[in-house]
């Protein structure tokens, strides 16, 4: 476009006009490169300068320029360090096949075969979305720990044995883990299996390749890169998961990085200089993989040769097998998100904890609720949740638009920058971008630690690069033609901007918009880094709550949060269609 | 041989029942090719799948040569790996893993042959295509017009029984698929491959076929020779899917064996009534093609003429196509690349009994 060259511009007025637009552009540009430098450069410098330092972030000698390779030698010298290596990479390796295995299947099912019920499956399995990660963690304890545990309750109750099963072991932590991660699993590889075009198997058929063959030689060679994406994807998301080795790890005596990060550095004796190492190690982890995922994600972009025509992909008749495969899908989807909501429900409605019985059922009652109702100390954190997911949403959907305008439809130099900038942060686990947050607000004179807007800043990095996915996929579909039509017609590039790309990109900030509203709503680790008194979110509350052991509390409190959540999502997708927006989905 | 005997195909949606074929019988000769033609769900791409085994019909029978592929009142159904046809499909469907001769060498797999046969085979193929100083380079590096030509010898490669296309050219620019289509002629006599091609375009069709079959609503409106079914169209809708024509409304006067005469609004027309069915009285639709107007008076018992005054002239390089207001109808007719072009002069038009179709009013 590179508008002041090539547009035509005949009168001179109308040159000096499109000379000044350029300079609120460029203005424009360089205030984002600037925020986007500060919110995302200076955790990982964070990371890097503490893990060099023996004294704490807020010391005089801090901010000196002598380094120290101490703690590399004192993290690498202790069997604690490798015991953490070994257990974060076994358990995120056993997760990831687990939840791909999983999510495999009932993205095959769902998409590629004609199982009754497929859609509902899928629905079942992506409202899961809503449910906050440690409540499924607690509802999983609450079924499977040693003594108090239903099953192991019912079980004892049958044969007499006593803990058949125990939840605090690895495979334990495994399954609950895996169980979290299988509707992300089933959202990135049904994308992919809808994408693939029909006629390349058909194709394969026509020449005379039985089922096998083309199984063999054509379906899954052309699934892999994006199924090896998908394992580098949750590989990463199991390296970085908290809810789990936080709630589960302790008694199993699995340590994990994102666990001993946290408690170095929220647990005195606060040992910064280790969690800052610890951290740099599986921040490395996470940027190896993260590359080779992209690179997966080029490859696997390149195989769609032809795209623009609609096809539905070929769906397989299974005959009678499809009952089958619809009562063993519908059974994981119960498994999945069923259990969890049955069980905090059940549990919200007792008095004291026990498993299902006449007598637990008739001491039901909404006592709990009443309880939270009238307790402030309950209500504040839901509020602020409420308001973090909202606001989150909201500004990092503006910022990324604005990012995704320059990236995509400007010349303008160091556009590039943006792109970059808005995509690190997909590399920082959540538990080090908390403490960076901590640590370099400890250090500069702005008083936001306790607040809100601490954690609403950190959520705006967390969230920046999802984001800029769903944004980005719409921009780049809005044609450049719409954008130089009107430059030619002379009208000013923010007004076109508001009148013209935005109005375009609507499905894709919807879709943002609703994902980080979610996401941050149900947030556990970052807010529970920056949690004060003040400022805790619901999800950290859930966590205190755990800490006192109170299950029916925690139950009724999730129950709540996840009906508001509910709630929030119907009301916004309502106002959505209001306003003539169209879903994509 | 590939002979349809009364296929039909229903789907089942929502609440009614749709038929996306029905009654279908057609033949195709050894070496032939046959070109189903059509508007956009007329079922002539879903009639190709049946041929194929992709589509499972709900009634009617296919042959290939001696042997039945699909008979459903006899319950049979070989599946499409086992019927032994090549297919191009619109999108090419060239495989982004493999290379440009791995694609190839692909369609002589399970045929236990060495690896040093298959390749020498698909290199043969390739060259038939024009593609094999391209054998080894990636498939996703591919032109449209190479994956066409790939697509094409993967499908002659293992000599099937047959070849099927589904509007293989629609994907190419105009230029291109002018191309693809004298070369896909020249193959086809080359190779002599029996052969069932899908298209939109009524000019491929004239262009490519030995016979046109043109559908409508999942049934055959008229099937013949090119040449025929240009000139001699039995139905409008033929007259105006194939080609361009003027349509001048009338009455049919009288009949001299497939002679008549018809009453319109510019005096009595004399033309051919292909069908013989029209009886004296009916109301009938004049088909007269644009290139069957000659500009200038003339007379005769075998010429008619009308005239009118010149509307809209456009040169278009070998001829001027023209737009002349008569009787308030509009008439297109092709005048010489020299003509008066200055809008508004009064202009005669003749044209030959012979080039005057008589059809039934739709």
């Amino acid at each position: 476009m590179a508008m002041s060259d090539t547009t035509p511009a005949p009168r001179a007025s109308a040159r000096a006009a499109s000379g000044f637009r350029l300079d609120w552009r460029t203005i424009v540009l360089v205030l984002l490169v600037l925020g986007l430098a500060y919110q995302v450069v200076i955790p990982f410098v964070m990371i890097i300068w503490t893990s060099l330092k023996t004294v704490r972030p807020g010391d005089p000698e801090f901010l000196s320029l002598t380094v120290t390779f101490a703690n590399y030698a004192r993290a690498f010298g202790s069997s604690g360090f490798w015991a953490a290596t070994w257990n974060t990479l076994s358990f995120a390796t056993a997760s990831t096949l687990a939840a791909f295995i999983v999510g495999a299947f009932i993205a095959w099912v769902v998409e590629r075969t004609d199982t009754p019920l497929a859609k509902l499956i899928g629905m079942i399995l992506i409202g899961r979305i809503i449910i906050p990660g440690i409540l499924i963690t607690i509802s999983w304890i609450l079924i499977a720990s040693p003594n108090i545990g239903i099953l192991n309750q019912f079980i004892n109750q049958m044969f007499g044995v006593r803990n058949f099963f125990n939840i605090y072991t690895f495979w334990g932590m495994v399954w609950v883990q895996s169980i979290e991660m299988v509707p992300l699993t089933y959202l990135l590889l049904s994308a992919s299996f809808q994408a693939m075009d029909p006629r390349l198997e058909e194709a394969s058929t026509m020449t005379g390749a039985g089922n096998w063959r083309t199984l063999r030689r054509i379906s899954l060679p052309l699934a892999l890169p994006a199924a090896l994406a998908a394992l580098m994807l949750l590989f990463v998301t199991s390296i970085e998961t908290f809810e789990v080795p936080l709630l589960m790890g302790g008694r199993a005596g699995i340590r994990v990085f994102s666990t001993e990060i946290f408690f170095n550095t929220s647990r005195t004796p606060i040992d910064w200089g280790l969690s800052a190492t610890y951290s740099v190690a599986m921040l490395s982890v996470c940027i190896a993989l993260l590359f080779v995922y992209f690179r997966l994600l080029r490859h696997g972009e390149r195989y769609q040769t032809v795209t623009g025509k609609d096809f539905r992909p070929r769906r397989i008749e299974l005959g009678r097998w499809k009952y089958l495969t619809s009562a063993l899908a519908l059974l994981i989807v119960f498994i999945i998100t069923g259990i969890p909501l049955l069980m905090m429900i059940y549990v919200s409605l007792l008095g004291f904890y026990q498993a299902p019985s006449w007598a637990a059922v008739q001491s039901m009652s909404l006592d709990n609720y009443r309880t939270l109702f009238s307790s402030a100390s309950a209500m504040m954190p839901m509020l602020n949740s409420t308001i973090l997911g909202i606001a989150t949403a909201t500004a990092v959907v503006l910022v990324v638009s604005l990012i995704a305008y320059f990236v995509h439809k400007t010349q303008i130099r160091g556009r590039k920058l943006l792109d970059y900038l808005a995509f690190a942060p997909i590399a920082i686990p959540s538990v080090i971008l908390g403490s960076t947050f901590l640590w370099f607000y400890l250090l500069v004179p702005v008083p936001v630690i306790g607040t809100l807007t601490i954690i609403g800043l950190a959520y705006l990095t967390k969230y920046l690069p999802f984001a800029l996915r769903f944004v980005s996929n719409s921009m780049m579909q809005i044609h450049p033609e719409l954008d130089e039509a009107a430059q030619v017609a002379g009208v000013p590039w923010w007004r076109n901007f508001f009148k013209v790309t935005l109005p375009l990109l609507k499905p894709g900030l919807l879709a943002a918009w609703f994902w980080v509203m979610v996401h941050a709503y149900r947030e556990l680790t970052v807010a529970l880094m920056l949690a004060r008194s003040e400022n805790r979110t619901a999800a950290v509350l859930i966590f205190d709550f755990w800490d006192r052991g109170s299950f029916m509390q925690i139950s009724a409190f999730g129950v709540l949060m996840f009906s508001l959540l509910l709630v929030l999502v119907l009301i916004s997708h309502w106002i959505g269609k209001r306003y003539g927006i169209q879903d994509q989905h | 041989m590939i002979r349809v005997e009364g296929l039909r195909k229903t789907f089942q949606s929502k609440n009614e029942t749709v038929h996306a074929i029905r009654d279908v019988s057609f033949e195709v000769g050894s070496g032939e090719i046959v070109t189903l033609l059509g508007p956009s769900g007329c079922g002539k791409t879903t009639t190709l799948r049946c041929i194929a085994g992709l589509e499972k019909p709900t009634g009617g029978k296919i042959a290939i040569g001696d042997r039945h592929v699909v008979d459903v009142e006899a319950g049979a159904f070989i599946p499409p790996h086992r019927r032994d046809l090549g297919m191009v499909f619109q999108s090419y469907a060239i495989w982004p893993h493999m290379n440009v001769i791995e694609n190839v060498a692909y369609a002589l797999e399970g045929r236990g042959l060495s690896k040093a046969d298959m390749r020498q085979q698909a290199m043969k193929a390739l060259d038939t295509v024009q593609m094999a100083h391209l054998a080894d380079r990636p498939a996703p590096r591919l032109s449209g017009g190479q994956q066409q030509r790939v697509a094409i010898a993967r499908a002659l490669v293992g000599h099937p029984q047959a070849l099927l296309f589904d509007e293989p050219l629609s994907n190419l620019d105009a230029k291109l698929r002018n191309e693809m289509r004298k070369e896909l002629r020249r193959l086809q006599q080359q190779i002599g491959l029996t052969s069932v091609y899908v298209t939109h375009d009524q000019s491929e069709a004239l262009a490519i076929s030995d016979w046109v079959i043109l559908m409508k609503d999942g049934a055959i409106v008229e099937k013949g020779r090119p040449t025929d079914i240009y000139r001699r169209p039995r139905s409008v809708f033929t007259a105006q899917f194939i080609g361009t024509t003027n349509l001048i409304p009338g009455r049919l006067e009288s009949r001299d064996g497939s002679q008549v005469a018809v009453a319109t609004s510019h005096g009595r027309l004399v033309g051919v009534e292909p069908t013989g069915a029209l009886e004296v009285g009916a109301k009938v639709q004049v088909s007269v093609r644009p290139e069957a107007m000659h500009a200038g008076a003339a007379a005769g018992p075998n010429v008619n003429s009308l005239s009118g005054a010149l509307e809209l002239a456009v040169f278009a390089g070998s001829a001027v196509e023209a737009e002349v207001r008569a009787n308030g109808e509009k008439i297109l007719c092709l005048l010489d690349y020299d003509a008066d072009r200055t809008a508004g002069h009064d202009i005669s038009l003749h044209f030959s009994s012979d080039d005057t179709l008589v059809l039934a009013d739709a």
